[in-house]
């Protein structure tokens, strides 16, 4: 008898091994989305420090197409392939670039959000548009696209500062303290973070020429049923409305196209 | 028996760059026990003046760095004083905290090295004609110095530990900076940590023989 | 004197922040100083040779980084032996061993302390090593080891700020998403600060007062 249960035991386990990832979240009942919950109107915590944002709800979204609950699980930018690759999330729903550095470490579905990046800078600064940055203390939020792109760039000026910081809050208040004249961010977060108020001798001068920043949704290299899913996933969320819908709803006025002209993806 | 690649090329590759924050580490940490040691030395002597404004700098200080997170005190001081319009940079912020960190333990250690050194001392360098600032510089603080060596050893290798607080006040080119730019860059966590924490072992080790050479010069009669 | 958007909701967000603090730092100081009790009575059992890769393991984690420690314990267990560990978990383990690090070495000076004559004469009425432990080293070492336990404790309890690292939110953690929110700095840094302050200070003069009363005799 115990003989058969050790078997059977071995079996269920050898089973599990097996099953792909999908068949584990649609098991498990349960989604992880790893959210960047200090990134608004992506993610950010209402009064009652519960997680808003168009991240959120595409999570919902997802864990609704699976027919499981979603549990946003935050996380800073700089622990969001860590926190996936340690298995604490399912899938990034985190506005991350799809880089091809990037991809040689997690799988990502096609695009399903893409960002213009602006430039904010402190009144005080005399930062009037991206070139005016040159020399002057610029920040943005490590291990982000934009942060990468506007350290080479001043490097490339080969004056001012770069300094990165852990937390899209953290710039915004070096920010507003003065402590950076100028910050390189996605427009959406730029315009959320100019509209809240909370950041006083703020404003948003100018777009960055830095390509287009398309974001993906990421889970783990070899996890292919999983990013097929994903990747329709994605591609109904246009076809149904929805993402003009969350567009509307957390950003506003004209939805980004999701496809790059003349290529495929 | 892993499904994990490893893929330390990727690592190692970056070598050079996690040495050149590995020398912005060490600066950073013999700047701020240089300060500290001077500071604490300044503290303790005005503990000793008895002095009671004087004495109350001296508990504020010892019991703020000793009774709350380093972190706390770096983020205060990039953060917490820019309320005040006084704009630090990640390098500067970082200093200040682990000095501060630094200066308050040091004066607890100089006070604990202080009692060991009996009050007769004081009292006959006093008769020789010294005031009491000599009596203290001449007589008691190089004694004070020597007792507390070791204490001092364990500072410094806590100083080094504490610059890889800095990057929450986005200081990028220490080696923990560099080590967590790299990672954005290339996600190969395992590896680079792997490696910066080697360097790190290797840091407080020269320290600690360092010290040890220095203690055995120091103290062999 | 301040005018602020505070509610009593933030507080209790505050509050449960504080919590995880404590608890974390509890269940890394128990576990820690069990560990750290056996691991220091094993190294000075044995003699240096034996324990040195013991010694070596513990002097690893007080050469490197806590962050580092934390970084790399996740990164292992999760993406290397793919471990489902929550981040709680790692954090509680990684905050264990680096208190049985330190604790081994408490631990090791005060048995050490323990004068060998004293041990013998116990041996020699005919006391048992475990008797000899019991009834001789341990009220002995406990006055030396005492005070600097308190230290170590409240060590912990300040190192734990940097768990945020593995996503558990402690109190700093939780300041830092107020300050978000918020955008009030220097007042909710303050709570923060003497939240820590108002636990650590009475306990650390505890462990000097108990250091001065017990080093007197």
């Amino acid at each position: 008898m115990k003989m058969l249960l050790a078997a059977t035991a071995l079996l269920a386990t050898t089973g599990l091994a097996q099953a792909d990832k999908l068949d584990d979240i649609i098991a498990s009942g349960t989604l992880r989305c790893a959210v960047v919950l200090d990134f608004p109107p992506m993610g950010f915590r209402d009064e009652s420090n519960n997680p808003q944002g168009f991240d959120v709800d595409y999570c919902n979204d997802l864990a609704a197409a699976l027919g499981v609950t979603a549990e946003i699980v935050e996380t800073p930018f700089p622990e969001r392939i860590p926190a996936l690759m340690s298995g604490r999330v399912d899938v990034g729903v985190a506005s991350t670039s799809d880089t091809l550095e990037r991809a040689k470490t997690v799988g990502f579905s096609v695009p399903y959000f893409a960002f213009e990046m602006a430039v904010t800078a402190n009144e005080k600064s005399g930062v009037t548009s991206f070139d005016t940055m040159k020399g002057k203390v610029v920040g943005a939020v490590a291990g982000t696209y934009e942060a990468i792109a506007l350290e080479e760039q001043v490097k490339a000026w080969g004056e001012g500062e770069f300094r990165p910081y852990q937390t899209q809050a953290d710039v915004f208040l070096a920010l507003s303290q003065g402590q950076l004249d100028a910050t390189v961010s996605t427009s959406t977060v730029a315009q959320a973070n100019v509209k809240s108020g909370n950041y006083a001798g703020v404003q948003v001068v100018g777009k960055a020429p830095f390509d287009t920043d398309y974001v993906a949704l990421f889970t783990n290299r070899e996890e292919y049923g999983l990013i097929n899913f994903l990747n329709l996933f994605v591609n109904q969320q246009v076809r149904t409305g929805r993402y003009e819908e969350l567009y509307g709803k957390w950003v506003g006025g004209e939805v980004p196209n999701l496809t790059v002209p003349n290529a495929y993806r | 028996m892993f499904s994990y690649t490893f893929q330390w090329k990727q690592a190692f590759a970056k070598l050079p760059l996690m040495l050149d924050g590995a020398l912005v580490t060490i600066e950073l940490a013999l700047l701020s026990m240089a300060i500290g040691i001077v500071l604490a030395v300044v503290l303790t002597g005005f503990r000793l003046s008895r002095i009671r404004p004087l004495v109350a700098i001296v508990t504020t200080w010892v019991e703020i760095a000793r009774n709350t997170p380093a972190l706390f005190q770096i983020y205060i001081a990039h953060f917490g004083v820019a309320s005040f319009g006084l704009h630090l940079s990640p390098y500067v912020s970082l200093l200040i905290g682990i000095t501060f960190n630094n200066a308050g333990y040091l004066a607890e250690n100089f006070r604990g090295a202080l009692k060991a050194i009996p009050d007769t001392q004081t009292r006959a360098a006093r008769s020789l004609g010294m005031n009491p600032i000599q009596a203290f510089v001449h007589v008691v603080l190089p004694q004070m110095l020597r007792i507390a060596f070791l204490p001092m050893t364990n500072q410094m290798v806590w100083a080094i530990l504490m610059t890889s607080l800095g990057v929450t006040v986005g200081m990028n080119f220490d080696l923990y900076g560099v080590t967590q730019d790299l990672n954005a860059l290339t996600f190969r966590t395992f590896e680079l940590f792997a490696l910066a924490a080697v360097i790190f072992y290797v840091m407080t080790k020269i320290v600690q023989i360092g010290a040890r050479l220095i203690a055995a010069r120091l103290f062999r009669y | 004197m301040f005018e602020t958007a505070l509610t009593t909701k933030d507080l209790i967000f505050l509050a449960q922040g504080a919590g995880m603090t404590l608890v974390v730092t509890a269940i890394a100081v128990v576990l820690g100083t069990i560990l750290g009790i056996i691991f220091g009575i094993f190294r000075f059992q044995v003699g240096p040779w034996w324990a040195a890769p013991l010694t070596f393991l513990l002097d690893v984690f007080r050469s490197i980084p806590l962050l580092i420690q934390l970084v790399l314990a996740n990164a292992f267990l999760g993406m290397v032996l793919k471990l489902k560990l929550s981040g709680f978990s790692v954090a509680c383990g990684v905050l264990t061993l680096y208190t049985a690090a330190y604790c081994a070495e408490i631990v090791r000076g005060a048995v050490g302390a323990v004068p060998p004559t004293t041990r013998r004469a116990a041996r020699s009425l005919g006391m048992t090593w475990t008797q000899d432990m019991a009834y001789i080293v341990l009220p002995l070492a406990t006055r030396v080891a005492l005070p600097s336990w308190i230290g170590l404790a409240l060590g912990v309890m300040k190192d734990s700020a940097l768990v945020y690292i593995v996503q558990v939110t402690e109190l700093l953690k939780s300041t830092q998403i107020l300050i978000t929110r918020l955008q009030e700095p220097l007042l909710l840094l303050l709570i923060c600060g003497a939240f820590y302050f108002v636990i650590s200070f009475p306990i650390a003069r505890f462990g000097g007062y108990l250091e001065k009363r017990w080093s007197n005799d």
